[in-house]
């Protein structure tokens, strides 16, 4: 199912009906599990999502993943984390191991929170979402390498990477790192959430290797032309 | 002491335990993740319940010249029976009585690393690990009394060594941690000598005994503990399993034995088990019989509010969607169980 026009489909399912695909006839509409879209009464709706709502009633929709919920604490960063660090199909031990991290994150701040004198409450973040995404931040690059050929050679030419490329690199990163540079005794949650931590504070392992993407492309800024895109 | 003072218009509300009962009362008493809890927030909050409330009522009312009563906290799991049991030792510690609190009978009935038999009856077994770690605890929790208690009886360890009669209690569990071998046996003394003078009348120095078990069930059930024949044993064969059903049974006065049925590290039994009759026996509840029941059920609406206020006030609910969509969530999750939210507001 390449890109089609969707204006020349007409609704058909091929002979072959796999169950639990996840690629579509793009005559398929996306599921929207938020709750508020559905309680919002006519006179709110603009035409954009009037002409959504009559599309649904004769369009047939996607099958959702089992890790979509309707729920507030929902964060779609952190399912694609789990989904990340997940290895044969465990998603549950993944999750586990993604919830303890987030208390004993949240248990360090807090016990910091407690001790710490009134002046210097105001300065520490026990939030351990608000630590989280702040430290995949910081571990974004900037910008990439791309491996170009030119003339019978390879070289390593500096790039600009899109958002995804980018969220995906830091998470990447982050759980490799914790996986191979990790004592034997120490848990997975632990280590993370040591790192995060670090990351939090701009110092660490992961940092350390943003920064050395970045003087790689700073290196290789001859190369930069050889981009044609 | 308005701790002694707690009754129903209390009810819902924290108090905190000073830091320094924390720990002398409980060196071993509380559950983990409440001592991880109480190690963030730097101070140890417990809520005033309704079966705590109850029993603390019953132990003010009861006639101490006759046998002792026995109560048992019985309820689904992770709904608070280990917390109104602590809070009820607290209780008893601040009026003077004498504790004598087991934190977990499973943990005499499994992994037993070092098994010996015993000196004193051949065909029973000798678990020394664990018999001195308690009289270690023991000694923490009940300094005052272990110099003005004194044994009534000789007792002789081995051919060179015996404890005389009218020493201090304090020498007897000092004997017993420092030679690990015979412990099991000062166990059983110990609990002998307490048990008879706890009878005395509070003008002869007398003192009362509150007796805490938790996880009264192990005593009935079987071990995973085997013999080195790869044969199991069964739990009267064990010292310990053994004085302490001479505790329960209510032929001494002067005190009350509080216990607590648990399932989470209860061997053999189903995970849905949670009444007295399935999780005692046959043979339990004979023994237990006649007791006081206890029941344990999950937060009240107000019982939840006040716990959601109270991490709110202790910066531990986090999320920003926590405060009013969020909490309905949480409830439904929870089914307002005190463990299970407990688990839920961690990562939350």
């Amino acid at each position: 199912m390449a890109a089609p026009i969707t204006g020349l489909l007409k609704p058909w399912t091929p002979r072959l009906f796999l169950v639990r695909w996840s690629r579509y006839n793009p005559y398929y509409l996306e599921p929207e599990p938020r709750k508020e879209l559905y309680n919002m009464p006519e006179t709110e709706l603009t035409t954009e999502q009037k002409e959504e709502r009559e599309l649904k009633a004769v369009r047939p929709i996607k099958a959702t993943t089992n890790s979509t919920t309707s729920s507030v604490f929902n964060d779609p960063v952190l399912s694609k984390f789990v989904n990340m660090m997940m290895r044969d199909g465990e998603k549950i031990l993944a999750r586990g191991i993604l919830t303890q991290t987030l208390e004993s994150l949240k248990r360090k701040q807090v016990e910091k929170y407690h001790k710490a004198p009134q002046g210097k409450k105001a300065e520490i973040e026990c939030n351990p979402y608000a630590i989280f995404h702040q430290a995949l931040e910081n571990c974004m690059p900037v910008i990439g390498l791309a491996s170009i050929q030119k003339g019978g050679k390879f070289y390593q030419v500096p790039v600009p990477l899109t958002d995804n490329r980018r969220r995906f690199l830091a998470m990447k990163w982050m759980i490799t790192e914790c996986r191979d540079n990790k004592n034997r005794r120490t848990l997975m949650y632990e280590k993370l959430s040591q790192e995060l931590l670090a990351a939090y504070s701009k110092e660490g392992n992961v940092i350390k290797r943003k920064h050395e993407l970045h003087k790689m492309a700073e290196s290789n800024r001859a190369y930069a032309h050889y981009r044609w895109w | 002491m308005w701790r002694a003072c707690q009754s129903e218009r209390h009810l819902g509300q924290y108090y905190t335990l000073p830091t320094s009962h924390l720990h002398t009362i409980f060196p071993h008493g509380l559950p983990a993740r409440y001592q991880q809890q109480v190690k963030t927030f730097n101070e140890g909050c417990v809520m005033v319940r309704q079966p705590a409330l109850e029993l603390i009522s019953y132990l003010k009312a009861a006639d101490y010249s006759k046998p002792a009563v026995r109560y048992l906290l019985y309820g689904l799991k992770g709904s608070g029976k280990t917390m109104s049991l602590c809070h009820t030792i607290h209780y008893c510690s601040t009026q003077g009585w004498l504790v004598l609190h087991i934190p977990d009978a499973h943990l005499w009935v499994k992994n037993c690393k070092e098994l010996l038999p015993s000196s004193y009856h051949t065909s029973r077994f000798d678990q020394p690990i664990e018999a001195s770690n308690w009289l270690r605890n023991f000694r923490t929790t009940n300094e005052r009394f272990l110099s003005k208690i004194k044994l009534r009886q000789r007792y002789t360890w081995t051919k060179r060594e015996s404890t005389e009669k009218g020493s201090p209690l304090g020498e007897l569990v000092d004997m017993g941690v420092s030679r690990v071998k015979s412990s099991s046996d000062v166990v059983g003394a110990v609990l002998k000598e307490l048990r008879l003078q706890a009878a005395e009348t509070e003008e002869s120095e007398g003192f009362r005994l509150a007796v805490a078990i938790d996880g009264v069930n192990s005593l009935w059930g079987r071990t995973t503990i085997k013999k080195e024949d790869k044969s199991p044993v069964a739990p009267e064969e064990l010292t310990l399993i053994h004085n302490l059903r001479k505790m329960i049974d209510n032929n001494w006065c002067g005190g009350a034995v509080i216990a607590t049925l648990s399932q989470t590290g209860s061997l053999y039994s189903p995970s849905s088990a949670y009444l007295p009759k399935e999780l005692l026996g046959e043979e339990g509840f004979d023994s237990m019989d006649p007791f006081i029941p206890v029941p344990v059920s999950n937060y009240s609406e107000k019982e939840f509010e006040s716990c959601y206020l109270y991490y709110l006030d202790r910066h531990w609910l986090q999320h920003p969607h926590s405060e009013n969509e969020g909490k309905k969530e949480i409830i439904f999750l929870s089914n307002r169980n005190p463990s299970v939210l407990e688990r839920l507001c961690a990562f939350l």
